[in-house]
C-alpha cells in the first residue's frame, strides 16, 4: 500500500503536469489559429504609390470601394500602419468604413538607406499632401476627413495648418503637442541622445535603436525573461484573448527604421526645450506654421495611461486650437486604438465625423 | 456499486500517470508536426517568446555583409543622395500628372455640362439671320 503522503505529492505532481500540458496545448492553438498580425485585416486596393508609400483604399465585402465621405488615416511613419487595421474584428479603419465612410490608409512602408535624407517637408508637403490630393481626385471631394495617430497626428496637424481648405474634419489621436511635458517617447529619446542626431549628415536610424527608446519607457517589460514569463502566466486565458495579446505585442515589436533627418528636425522643432509648436514658431520647409489656420472641426483624444505620449502633453492642444474638442479615454497609447476597449474611441470618432455630414 | 466498477470509474494513480505520459507524447508530436508542416509556426513561436524585431518575417539565414571600405561607403553615400533626389523628382512628377488629370477632368466636365449659354447664342444667331432674310419661324 502507498504512503498517503507520497500519494498526495504524486497527485500534486500530476496536477502540475496536466496544467503545464494544457498551457502548451493552448499555446499551440494560439500559434496555429488564424488572424495573425498583418494577415487578417480588411481587404484593400493600392490606389497610389510614391517611394515606399502606399495609399490603400478599403474595400467592402464584395470587393468594391465604398462611396461615403472620404476619411484618410495617417499612422506614424516609425511603426506599421496595421495598428489601425489590425484584425478583421479589431480594426479601427474597418469600423469607420462599415459606418459608411470611404476609408483610405497611408502605409509609409519601410525606409531605405536613401530615405535618411527625408525631412518634415518631404513627409508633410510631399507624401501627405499628394496622398490627400489623390483621395480628393478619386472621391471628387475638395476637402476630406483626416485621422492622424501619434506622429501621424503631428504630420496631419501641420498639413491642416498649411492647407486648411482641403481638410473638412481633423481627428488627432495621442498626438503630442507640448514637447516640454515630462515623460513620453520624445523625452526618453532626448535622454538617450537624440540631440546628437545630425540634420546635415543624417543616418538611417536603426529600428533596434528606436525600439530601445520605447523599451526604456517600461524597462524590463520587453526583455526575453519578461516576455516568456508574461506569456507563460497568460496561457490560462482564453485563446481569443491570447491571440489579441500576441498580435498587439508583435505590432509593438515591429518598429521600422526612421530617417535621421526627420527625427533630427522633429527633435529640433518639437522636442523638450524647443517646443516650437506651442511657441507658434514651427516651420515646414520655408513655410511658417500658424495653428490659427486650423479652422476645421478638430477632435483630440489622449489616453490616460499613455507612456509614449503623456495625456497632459496631448491635451495641450486646447491652448493651440481653442475650438478643438478634447477627450481623455482610459487606457494606453495602443490600447485605446486597437485594444479590447477601443470601441469607445471608434464610436466617438464616427460620431464626430458624422456630425454635419450632408 | 461493486468494488470492480469503482476501480473502472476511477483510474489508479499509476494509470493516470501513464495517461499523462501519453498526453505529453501527443502534445510533443503535435508541436513537431506543426514545425514540419507549417513554415510560419516556428517564426510565430519565436515572436511570441522573444521581443523580436523580425516580427512577421522569417529569421535571416544569410550572414550580414562584411563592413564596406571607406571608398565604397562614399560611393554608396553619393548613390543614396542621387536616389533620394530621384524620389523627390518622382513626387514632383506626380504633382504634375495630378494637375494634368485635374485639368482634363475639368475640361471633360465642361464639355459634358449642359451648356446654358450656347443655345441662346445659337438661337440669337438664327434669329439675327431670320431678321436679315425676313424668314421668320412661325410661332406655335
Amino acid at each position: 500500500m502507498t504512503d498517503p503522503g507520497v500519494e498526495r505529492e504524486l497527485e500534486a505532481m500530476l496536477a502540475r503536469s496536466e496544467q503545464t500540458r494544457a498551457r502548451l496545448d493552448r499555446l499551440h492553438d494560439v500559434l496555429t489559429s488564424g488572424g495573425h498580425y498583418g494577415t487578417g485585416a480588411t481587404p484593400a486596393a493600392v490606389v497610389h504609390q510614391e517611394n515606399k508609400l502606399r495609399l490603400l483604399r478599403l474595400l467592402d465585402e464584395s470587393g468594391q470601394p465604398r462611396t461615403g465621405p472620404p476619411v484618410l488615416f495617417v499612422p506614424a511613419p516609425v511603426s506599421r500602419y496595421f495598428i489601425v487595421d489590425l484584425l478583421p474584428d479589431r480594426s479601427f479603419a474597418g469600423h469607420v468604413a462599415r459606418a459608411g465612410f470611404d476609408v483610405f490608409i497611408i502605409d509609409f512602408g519601410t525606409p531605405g538607406g536613401e530615405d535618411r535624407f527625408a525631412d518634415l517637408e518631404y513627409y508633410v508637403d510631399g507624401l501627405l499632401r499628394r496622398s490627400v490630393r489623390k483621395v480628393s481626385a478619386i472621391t471628387g471631394q475638395t476637402s476630406i476627413n483626416i485621422v492622424g495617430y501619434c506622429l501621424g497626428g503631428t504630420l496631419s496637424l501641420l498639413y491642416s495648418a498649411m492647407y486648411p481648405s482641403t481638410v473638412s474634419r481633423l481627428v488627432l489621436l495621442t498626438t503630442m503637442i507640448d514637447g516640454d511635458t515630462r515623460g513620453g517617447i520624445a523625452w526618453v529619446a532626448h535622454q538617450m541622445g537624440l540631440a546628437g542626431e545630425s540634420y546635415e549628415n543624417p543616418r538611417l536610424v536603426p529600428a533596434a535603436e528606436i525600439k530601445s527608446w520605447f523599451e526604456m519607457l517600461a524597462p524590463g517589460s520587453n526583455s526575453l525573461i519578461g516576455r516568456v514569463n508574461d506569456l507563460w502566466e497568460r496561457l490560462d486565458e482564453p485563446v481569443d484573448r491570447l491571440r489579441d495579446v500576441r498580435t498587439m505585442a508583435t505590432w509593438v515589436d515591429d518598429v521600422v527604421a526612421a530617417p535621421g533627418r526627420l527625427l533630427a528636425e522633429l527633435y529640433q522643432q518639437f522636442g523638450p526645450g524647443r517646443n516650437r509648436l506651442m511657441a507658434g514658431t514651427a516651420t515646414v520647409g520655408s513655410r511658417s506654421i500658424d495653428c490659427a489656420e486650423v479652422t476645421m472641426p478638430v477632435l483630440s483624444v489622449s489616453a490616460a495611461k499613455d507612456l509614449i505620449a503623456p495625456a497632459d502633453g496631448v491635451d495641450a492642444i486646447r491652448s493651440l486650437v481653442p475650438h478643438a474638442e478634447v477627450m481623455r479615454l482610459p487606457g494606453g497609447h495602443v490600447g485605446i486604438v486597437a485594444g479590447r476597449t477601443a470601441l469607445a474611441l471608434w464610436q466617438r470618432t464616427v460620431e464626430f465625423l458624422m456630425r454635419n455630414v450632408k | 456499486m461493486s468494488e470492480s466498477d469503482a476501480s473502472k470509474a476511477e483510474p489508479t494513480l499509476v494509470e493516470r500517470w501513464l495517461q499523462d505520459q501519453q498526453q505529453w507524447q501527443r502534445t510533443l508530436f503535435t508541436y513537431l508536426d506543426s514545425m514540419m508542416k507549417n513554415d510560419e509556426f516556428l517564426m510565430h513561436m519565436g515572436n511570441a517568446m522573444r521581443g523580436s524585431l523580425l516580427a512577421g518575417k522569417p529569421y535571416p539565414t544569410t550572414p550580414p555583409p562584411a563592413a564596406a571600405s571607406a571608398d565604397d561607403a562614399a560611393t554608396a553615400d553619393r548613390l543614396e543622395k542621387v536616389l533620394y533626389a530621384l524620389h523627390q523628382l518622382q513626387g514632383q512628377m506626380q504633382d504634375v500628372l495630378m494637375t494634368l488629370d485635374e485639368i482634363r477632368a475639368g475640361a471633360k466636365a465642361t464639355r459634358l455640362k449642359p451648356d446654358s449659354t450656347k443655345k441662346p447664342a445659337r438661337r440669337a444667331r438664327a434669329a439675327a439671320g431670320a431678321r436679315k432674310t425676313g424668314n421668320r419661324r412661325p410661332r406655335s
